[in-house]
């Protein structure tokens, strides 16, 4: 095993070579080197691609076999896991998820070169993508998932002379010297927040897309180099799709993911981690429409180098930011700091892959076709152009809102995160811009619409657009000026679609994919007002077989149910209009780590979810201890006591030696009485050289019961005495009923209305991105045909 | 033609402006315990919790409070809204985002850094030996 790893580390490193003698040969061949040549670069190539497979394999192979001696292996897996979760443990770290990065690049890249072969596309195009692989293969060098856990951890593992008997798990380093080395027989174990069959999923969707992210830089820069300003559109158009449709399919995942199991309460938090991935699908999305408008009309070259430059930066910076740990301290999330290497290889990477792209851009700006735009404001062209900058702006924003600690740090020198409130606010008047156009840009005519004709279209989409939004209105109330127009257009976006759809789909079935898309697009906008701005939300304390009314439901909490060694399900009763359902949220108690992981539960009826996620659960019993805070004059009832605080006391005595720097004493006043008995308990704080010192008072109720009262905090009022209040504890007696109560569940609990327009409108989504892959696949294969009858 | 631009580069810059201006709003700065009692705004406070003061869970109220020290040495009693925070005893240090009201600090976040993840699986390997 201990040889399977340094082949595996040793593997990367061949790879690495052959990736960069593949860049190297393939340039060679587009500088018009013999058809040797290439022959030699798609040997490298395939070589490399090899490689990577077998070392991740072989990583795979050691997770499986439970090979604690290496370090990432021993750090994210465990014994106990089952096998898809260890599966899942290959990309649970940076190594790893490097790893899959590289794979999914590396498999893309042989259906990239058949793909491109038949397209004269392949010297170019692939000797980019082969110094891209080349990259994440430095980065696995550099971040080695191999490295073996005593070399992590000298200090701990490695021992010199004798071995001591009973000791497992060791191996000899040195005979010679006596050196040998213990490896632990556990692992550490995957984050429990990942424990999950999302985890087994959702990364490597989205990895798929971010490797597919990269192909269109490589097209874009390909056909810059072999001055082919108009046709590579068409070869690279299926494959923004394709990245679209599936880093799309991730995004909306990981949000499922977060709202299912993970409760954020919602399905998007705007957190680093959703944003990194958004920012690129956004720039991809713009380029799909800017390309349309070049197929049309031959304008835009500029922009659609851009853009497909652009998407690809934007996945480098946007991995820069989560994994150099540039974002550090500032988010729920923690961002592990990586090292300097990490840091620097990835801005690296950023200025190489820019200047690259960049560099061949401002190379071949002057003798790019300037085609004059013949289109009118009342144009498709203006509109999909209007569109793809509205949705490039939103990506602008969302990037700025997530490198916001790295302008504060660089502004102020100390960085701190933005609200999430900055994104909605930014980025909903380009939302509701963005949804008009994808209705109204569907319904205009190419060059120019006629304003009757205009006017006669968006006639029945404007109506029942408005019906929508004032049934909104009704059933669920007023909001924001802004969101119910954000409504109204996302609703007109879909009926607009659906018209246009129907025409389209009478005409030719295979051309309808745009519409479906956009339909999709608009159900999901109006599932994300109706079910994040019309949520309810209440937070209940539930005392077992007690129920509790709220938000029109029922609940009562029915006791738990232990899953296993840590996890706890805790069932509550609902019931609504005379149905009566479980649900079952879970807790999870680490008592090794002191941490409580939780997960929601919800029903989902046709119209709405109701979700449950737990907050804590309150052992029955009873308290021994109450903490109360009391402003001066008034009183709080505990157990049978009437506590009431008179004022502090500070005589002249103890001001002034105060003022000489001796010790002295405050007195809180206060005033018990169970009813029958009535004292004064004077709560003194004593200060000194050793600092503040609480000296707590006793109170004997008329039933023999001893109370004990101490200070907490004083919080001394030294404009108006009178506002004066103190913050103290008491020690109940043991035997005190009046505190005792059942098992207490806290929930919060929430009512999500049509939330499964957005589940919908995805999937519809998804198949509106099959339809248009299929449509445009055939387009490249036809062109690809007309060039091999002309070469 | 040169009419569009203008309106175009016009409605741009006044995006970016606007856009801007949120950004700066959005930002919630750090700050101590004293000041973010002079201002009264939406601040950071980083610090330290105070283990040997009393901290409680209010059921009743969803409310949890406990003592906090901040880098200027000032222990403030604060009210989250919520549960206590996952890895709160792990802590070293504590990030509360609220407002300071009424002689307490009213949080509406909390983020808890825990040790240094180097730290931790040095001792992490030894248990798992």
């Amino acid at each position: 095993m201990l040889l399977l790893g340094t082949i595996a580390e040793n593997l990367i490193r061949v790879g690495l070579l052959a990736a960069l003698c593949a860049a190297f040969f393939y340039y060679r061949v587009h500088r018009g080197a013999a058809n040797s040549v290439l022959r030699l670069a798609r040997t490298s190539y395939h070589l490399a691609t090899l490689l990577l497979i077998c070392a991740a394999g072989s990583l795979l192979y050691l997770i499986v076999q439970h090979q604690f001696m290496y370090k990432y292996v021993w750090e994210y897996s465990s014994t106990t896991l089952s096998l898809p979760l260890l599966f899942s443990t290959f990309y649970a770290g940076q190594e790893g998820s490097f790893s899959l990065w590289a794979l999914y690049t590396s498999i893309i890249g042989i259906f990239l070169m058949v793909y491109s072969s038949h397209r004269e596309y392949e010297a170019e195009a692939m000797s980019v993508y082969s110094l891209i692989l080349a990259f994440l293969l430095v980065m696995l060098v550099v971040k080695n998932p191999f490295e073996l856990i005593w070399n992590a951890f000298p200090a701990d593992l490695i021992k010199t002379g004798p071995i001591p008997p009973g000791v497992t798990n060791i191996v000899m380093l040195d005979a010679v010297k006596g050196l040998w080395a213990q490896y632990p027989a556990e692992g550490k174990g995957l984050n429990p927040l990942l424990q999950n069959y999302w985890m087994v999923i959702h990364p490597q969707i989205l990895f798929t897309g971010f490797s597919a992210m990269a192909v269109p830089y490589t097209l874009a820069v390909a056909a810059m180099l072999k001055r082919d300003y108009s046709s590579w559109i068409r070869v690279a158009t299926p494959w923004a799709v394709f990245g679209s449709m599936i880093l799309g399919t991730g995004i909306i995942m990981g949000g499922y993911w977060a709202y299912e199991t993970l409760g954020w309460g919602g399905f998007w938090g705007w957190d680093p981690v959703e944003n990194s991935s958004l920012i690129p699908w956004l720039l991809c999305t713009a380029s799909i429409h800017t390309a349309l408008n070049q197929r049309k009309s031959g304008a835009f070259v500029r922009t659609n180098f851009v853009f497909s430059l652009l998407t690809f930066m934007m996945v480098l910076y946007s991995t820069f930011l989560t994994r150099s740990g540039v974002l550090g301290d500032t988010s729920v999330h923690s961002f592990v700091d990586p090292g300097m290497w990490v840091y620097w290889l990835l801005l690296g990477c950023i200025a190489l892959f820019g200047s690259i792209g960049f560099g061949v851009f401002f190379l071949r700006l002057r003798e790019m076709p300037k085609v004059k735009s013949q289109h009118t404001i009342f144009s498709r062209e203006f509109a999909l152009f209007l569109g793809a900058f509205a949705l490039s702006f939103v990506a602008l924003f969302v990037a700025v809102g997530t490198s916001s600690p790295l302008i504060t740090s660089l502004l102020k020198g100390k960085a701190s995160a933005i609200e999430v409130a900055y994104y909605v606010k930014t980025n909903l008047p380009l939302g509701i811009i963005i949804c008009l156009l994808s209705g109204l840009g569907q319904l205009l005519w190419w060059k120019h619409s006629n304003t009757g004709s205009l006017l006669r279209s968006v006639a029945t989409p404007v109506l029942l657009a408005l019906g929508v939004t004032t049934m909104i209105y009704v059933l669920l109330g007023p909001e924001d000026l802004l969101i119910l127009l954000f409504a109204f257009c996302a609703a007109f976006s879909l009926f607009a679609n659906m018209q246009v759809g129907y025409g389209v789909f009478m005409g030719n079935p295979k051309f309808v994919g745009g519409s479906i898309a956009h339909i999709g697009i608009a159900v999901m906008c109006l599932g994300f007002v109706t079910s994040s701005r019309y949520d309810t939300k209440a937070t209940l304390s539930l005392e077992r077989g007690k129920p509790v009314d709220a938000l029109g439901y029922r609940m009562t909490y029915i006791g738990y149910k232990q899953i296993d060694k840590e996890r706890y399900a805790f069932n509550v009763e609902v019931e609504h209009g005379g149905v009566k359902k479980v649900v079952s949220p879970l807790m999870r108690f680490n008592t090794q780590e002191n941490s409580t992981i939780r997960n929601p539960d919800l029903i989902n009826f046709l119209n709405r979810d109701f979700y449950v996620a737990p907050v804590s659960v309150e052992e029955g019993g009873q308290d021994s201890q109450k903490s109360i805070k009391l402003m001066r004059g008034q009183s709080e009832t505990v157990s049978n006591l009437k506590v009431q605080f008179d004022g502090f006391e500070f005589s002249e005595a103890q001001r002034a030696a105060m003022m000489q720097g001796k010790e002295f004493t405050i007195d809180a006043k206060l005033m018990v009485s169970d009813g029958n008995a009535k004292k004064h308990l004077d709560l003194k704080m004593k200060t000194g050289s050793k600092g503040a010192e609480y000296i707590p008072a006793g109170f004997i109720a008329s039933d023999g019961k001893n109370y004990e009262f101490v200070i907490n905090q004083m919080l001394p009022s030294q404009d108006d005495p009178s506002k004066s209040s103190v913050d103290i504890v008491i020690d109940l007696p043991a035997d005190d009923t009046t505190a005792k109560r059942e098992e207490t569940l806290v929930i919060e609990a929430s009512i999500k209305p049509m939330i499964n327009l957005v589940w919908a409108g995805t999937i519809t989504l998804v198949i509106g991105f099959l339809l248009t892959i299929a449509r445009r696949v055939e387009e490249a294969k036809r062109e690809g045909d007309k060039w091999s009858k002309e070469t | 033609m040169k009419a569009k631009i203008i309106i175009g580069g016009v409605v741009v810059v006044l995006g970016i402006a606007l856009a801007a201006m949120n950004f700066l709003e959005s930002n919630v700065e750090y700050a101590d315990f004293a000041t973010a009692q002079k201002t009264h705004k939406k601040v950071q406070v980083k610090g330290e919790w105070v283990k040997e003061q009393s901290s409680s869970f209010d059921p009743s109220k969803v409310k949890f409070s406990f003592y906090m020290k901040d880098d200027a040495q000032r222990v403030v009693k604060v009210v989250l809204d919520g549960a206590k925070p996952n890895n709160f005893e792990l802590a070293t240090s504590v990030v509360a985002k609220g407002k300071f009201v009424d002689g307490e600090f009213q949080a509406t976040e909390i983020l808890t850094k825990c040790p240094s993840k180097y730290e931790g699986t040095s001792e992490a390997v030894k248990k798992t030996l």
